[in-house]
């Protein structure tokens, strides 16, 4: 056997290793739940086609029509009834006048008097994911991509890791609005979004604010040529459940690495959402800078799909 | 009636190959995540035949490579365009042999990815290939040998592919 191709498929099971899927209790609940759905869509089309016959066939059998028979039952939504939250927030939460805040640990929703398990989501889903403006688009689809969510910051690691339940990133480039057809793109995101143990997203904030704090200066590389980067926490708020902005500069540099006196500017927001935290991680197009108004429109669109997606 | 004591007890037994398996078939992790999970609970639905089936591991993975084959089709158009005018791929940590792996599988028809995935994780021989994918054994040899040959010229520091079917392909 090729010891050498056997070597390179133990490095991808280890590799594989390294993820863990749903306990089999939460695998179970969750096919279940969806084959229940299927049986309830079945038996609502029925239901309708049924209605539709009927309903047609009595313009010319009046006398035969007989009352319909109620639809089939619906599940109620998995946002009611409404929950009633268990632990208190973990973080003080930084919400719009009006927007209740949510609390950081999953809440443990009852129906009646008989307590039903919380509602955590196992993996995130495509819906979770922002669709662009529609004058952002460039006609390149996002790509679901396995890389990474966030930017090194010397070298900081996040205990806050051991909580992650997945995690999925997407890459997906934009345009600014008003930029004629036809023209390369402005920029692009590694868009995360990571769903944690309770209580652990919160940790992850805090994680981050730390870890860019403690990196005033770190060495990169841009364009093949050695780099000094310097990320900088920005105010930032209003945003989910809280949020972390930081900026990335850099000189910019010719060919050669010489630098050309401008500034290469990365932006990176990172916002929880109850128990999910979603990353936009601006990177440019061929060594464009973000634009801070473009990054806060898509960073509400990425809110408002996560919304969606848990409501 | 479903016990479901069995099936997680099949679950927790199985899912780390599983989940390898994906991994090998889709050479992404994430996806690997999606299809194994989706298998599971596809499984979970007809427990009650499925735990009685004589290999129920083997009708697990069947029902992986043909949602990774599937979801294939699907992605090709994506990475299309994306090598045409995406940006420009992160670049893999060094010395990272699975994400080279990964990456050159990705390149892979389905049918090399599964039948190169059975053999090196399950040292699975041809003609047990063979029973499992429902195909002649010669095949299946084809289908190593072809993978074999294009993860060499993928992955340049392998030796040739003709030095790899020299001794265990038979």
């Amino acid at each position: 056997m090729s010891r050498e191709l056997s070597d390179l498929y133990r490095s991808l099971a280890r590799h594989a290793d390294e993820r863990t899927l749903v306990v089999p209790q939460e695998l179970r609940r969750r096919a279940d739940r969806r084959g229940r759905l299927r049986v309830t869509g079945v038996a609502l089309g029925t239901a309708l086609l049924l209605a539709g016959l009927v309903t047609g066939s009595g313009l010319v059998l009046a006398e035969e029509r007989q009352p319909l028979p109620p639809p089939a039952a619906l599940p109620p939504p998995s946002g009611a009834p409404a929950p009633t939250p268990a632990t208190e927030p973990t973080a003080t939460p930084r919400t719009p006048a009006g927007t209740p805040p949510r609390p950081t640990a999953t809440p443990v929703a009852t129906v009646g008097n008989a307590p039903v398990p919380p509602r955590t989501p196992a993996t995130v889903p495509d819906r979770a994911f922002f669709a662009q403006a529609a004058e952002n688009r460039t006609g390149m689809e996002p790509v679901f991509r396995d890389t990474a969510a966030l930017p090194a910051l010397c070298g900081a690691r996040y205990r806050s890791d051991a909580g992650i339940v997945q995690r999925r990133t997407r890459h997906l480039a934009y345009r600014l609005p008003g930029t004629p057809t036809g023209y390369v793109p402005e920029g692009s995101y590694a868009h995360s979004i990571t769903i944690y143990r309770p209580g652990r997203a919160a940790d992850f904030l805090r994680e981050l604010r730390a870890a860019v704090r403690g990196c005033p200066e770190q060495s990169g590389v841009a364009g093949g040529n050695a780099t000094t980067e310097r990320p900088r926490l920005l105010a930032d708020g209003g945003l989910g459940d809280g949020s972390v902005l930081f900026e990335i500069r850099a000189p910019v540099r010719d060919i050669d690495g010489n630098p050309t006196g401008g500034e290469e500017l990365r932006l990176v927001r990172a916002i929880r959402v109850g128990d999910v935290v979603t990353v936009l991680w601006e990177q440019g197009w061929e060594g464009t800078s973000a634009t801070r108004s473009q990054v806060d429109a898509d960073s509400r669109r990425a809110v408002a799909a996560i919304d969606a997606w848990l409501r | 009636m479903r016990d479901a004591t069995s099936f997680d007890e099949f679950y927790r037994s199985t899912s780390r190959r599983m989940l390898r398996y994906g991994h090998a078939v889709t050479g992404d992790h994430g996806e690997a995540q999606d299809l194994v999970q989706e298998a599971y609970a596809r499984a979970w639905r007809q427990w009650g035949r499925l735990a009685a089936h004589p290999t129920p591991e083997a009708w697990l993975r069947l029902v992986i490579a043909r949602l990774a084959t599937d979801r294939w089709r699907r992605l090709q158009r994506w990475r299309a365009a994306l090598s045409r005018s995406g940006p420009p791929e992160p670049v893999p940590p060094p010395n990272e042999d699975a994400v080279l792996l990964a990456g050159a599988l990705r390149r892979l028809p389905a049918a090399q990815r599964q039948a190169l995935a059975l053999h090196y994780l399950f040292d699975m021989s041809v003609q047990d290939i063979a029973r499992e994918t429902r195909v002649p054994d010669g095949t299946v040899k084809s289908w190593l040998s072809r993978g074999r040959a294009r993860l060499a010229t993928l992955l340049p520091d392998l030796p040739a592919a003709e030095e790899l079917e020299a001794n265990d392909v038979a």
